[in-house]
């Protein structure tokens, strides 16, 4: 075992967990931050999709110990709680959330791409999210309300 | 049984820890493959050994002699490396085409070479580079030839103690120009087919070739060298015709696995297809430009 000092959110945290745990693990089952989804465990869906130091990365192949002294950011940082983002409430308005497993690694892949690149074509959109897989909304509302986000709607 | 975890502080440390553990312990790069196989039970080693402290493993180095590629560098670094633009540009082109973002953010080109899984993108292109290996174990170094590497399906020369340190590439002769096509059913998948070719110019005639390099992917059990193809461009005009003959003498020279993707026979035809549209593109590139960058 190992003990593991991780900076969530902004937040610190101190919990322990197996050498090689993976940081979709420890993010649900020993922090209780269950915004990343458990999906295919392969790195083919997407829907486990953190950011580490501002990078889009599946959750379910880092290795928790590697993102000591990294900042890692989930969906459970959007907004404030209360109050939806901007990001959030244009998936909604776009209907971009259908059964909703997709949507927090959307909106983390989606983070990522829009700080590198504020204004994204429809193109730069589809690469930036290339790793999330949607069953449900056929990608299009959520192509658009990340174009809206470029537009600064 | 619980995995351990070996963080070394340098290479030494590393090969001191495969040289201990050999069968028992894997070296772990980006994880994006590995760590995938031990979640499907393929491989279940007792201890991981982590490359991501060591230094001698980054970095891009250019010096005289060529081009020095750390293997711990990410597709996402050298996407991003000018100085792999500008000197051997086909090698981030195929990086970019690796899977998906995410997977291109953490996996590594030592990580996607040792790997070798067949239809990975990085391999045609070092293979049309003339790559090297530097490769080390704790009492000594060697350095293997790229096409010399790939040994089998997910298999290579490496032995079990040893690490693979940097690629090395020299310097493209000037004026070459390189271009890597992939043929996947959707553009994240692994390659059915994937044809990186470097073309070298004669500097005297339109279409003329001093030299042509093409690696290929997804279309043998390893990514291997197109010799007999290569070696009938020598000194050719590179037109439709020759490019088309060229495609078609690539096509035997792979032996393409038949799985639920794509039948042998489909995989070989479009092997003769992106090698031609490889090698016109590569000349469109040197027309254009007055010269290319490999
Ligand atoms: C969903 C998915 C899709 C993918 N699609 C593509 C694709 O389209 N194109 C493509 O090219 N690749 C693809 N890949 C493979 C991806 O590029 C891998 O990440 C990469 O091949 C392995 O790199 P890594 O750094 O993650 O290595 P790891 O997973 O860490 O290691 C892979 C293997 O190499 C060994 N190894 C790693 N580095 C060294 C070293 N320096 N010395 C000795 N041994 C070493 C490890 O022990 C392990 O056996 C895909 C992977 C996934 C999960
Ligand atoms: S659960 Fe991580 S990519 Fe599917
Ligand atoms: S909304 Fe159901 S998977 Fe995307």
């Amino acid at each position: 075992m190992a003990l593991l000092e991780l900076k969530v959110n902004g937040q610190e945290v101190r919990v322990e967990a197996p050498d090689t745990a993976l940081l979709l693990d420890v993010l649900r089952e020993r922090l209780a931050l269950t915004g990343a989804k458990r999906g295919c465990e392969t790195s083919h869906c997407g829907c486990c999709t953190v950011r580490v130091d501002g990078m889009a990365v599946h959750s379910c192949v880092v290795l928790a110990v590697r993102c000591e002294g990294k900042a890692i950011a989930t969906v459970e940082g959007c907004g404030d709680g209360m109050e939806l983002d901007r990001l959030q409430r244009l998936f909604l308005e776009h209907g971009a959330v259908q059964c909703g497993y997709c949507g927090p690694g959307m909106l983390m892949a989606a983070q990522a791409l829009l700080e590198q690149n504020p204004a994204p074509t429809l193109d730069e959109v589809k690469k930036g999210l290339d790793g999330n897989l949607c069953r449900c909304t056929g990608y299009t509302p959520i192509f658009d309300a990340i174009l809206a986000y470029g537009r600064g709607e | 049984m619980e995995c351990k975890l070996i963080r070394p502080a340098d290479l030494d440390e590393a090969l001191a820890a495969r040289e201990q553990y050999t069968h028992d312990a894997l070296p772990i790069a980006g994880g994006q493959s590995l760590l995938v196989m031990m979640r499907n039970r393929l491989v279940a080693p007792a201890a991981l050994i982590d490359l991501e402290p060591i230094e001698a493993l980054r970095g891009v180095e250019v010096s005289s002699a060529g081009i020095s590629i750390g293997a711990m560098n990410t597709c996402r670094q050298l996407i991003a490396s000018p100085v792999l633009g500008e000197e051997v540009g086909v090698l981030p082109v195929a990086a970019r085409q690796v899977s998906s973002t995410a997977v291109r953010n953490l996996g590594t080109i030592g990580g996607n070479v040792c790997h070798n899984e067949p239809g990975a993108d990085l391999p045609p292109a070092l293979l049309a580079l003339n790559a090297r290996a530097a490769v080390r174990r704790r009492a000594n170094a060697r350095e293997v030839p790229l096409a010399e590497f790939f040994t089998g399906y997910f298999e290579t020369v490496l032995e079990p103690d040893e690490i693979l340190c940097r690629i090395d590439i020299e310097h493209p002769p000037a004026g070459a120009a390189g271009v890597y096509l992939k043929h996947a059913i959707s553009p994240e998948d692994l390659a059915m087919v994937g044809v990186a070719a470097v073309v070298v110019p004669d500097g005297k005639q339109t279409g003329g070739v001093a030299e042509v390099r093409i690696g290929i992917g997804g279309a043998a059990p390893v990514p291997l060298r197109a010799a007999r193809t290569e070696a009938a461009l020598k000194g050719a005009v590179l037109d439709a015709e020759t490019a088309r003959a060229a495609g078609e003498t690539a096509a035997t020279e792979v032996d393409p696995p038949s799985d639920p993707h794509a039948g042998a026979d489909y995989r070989r035809k479009m092997v003769s297809v992106f090698v031609r549209r490889a090698l016109l593109q590569a000349a469109r590139q040197i027309e254009e430009n007055g010269h290319g960058a490999a």
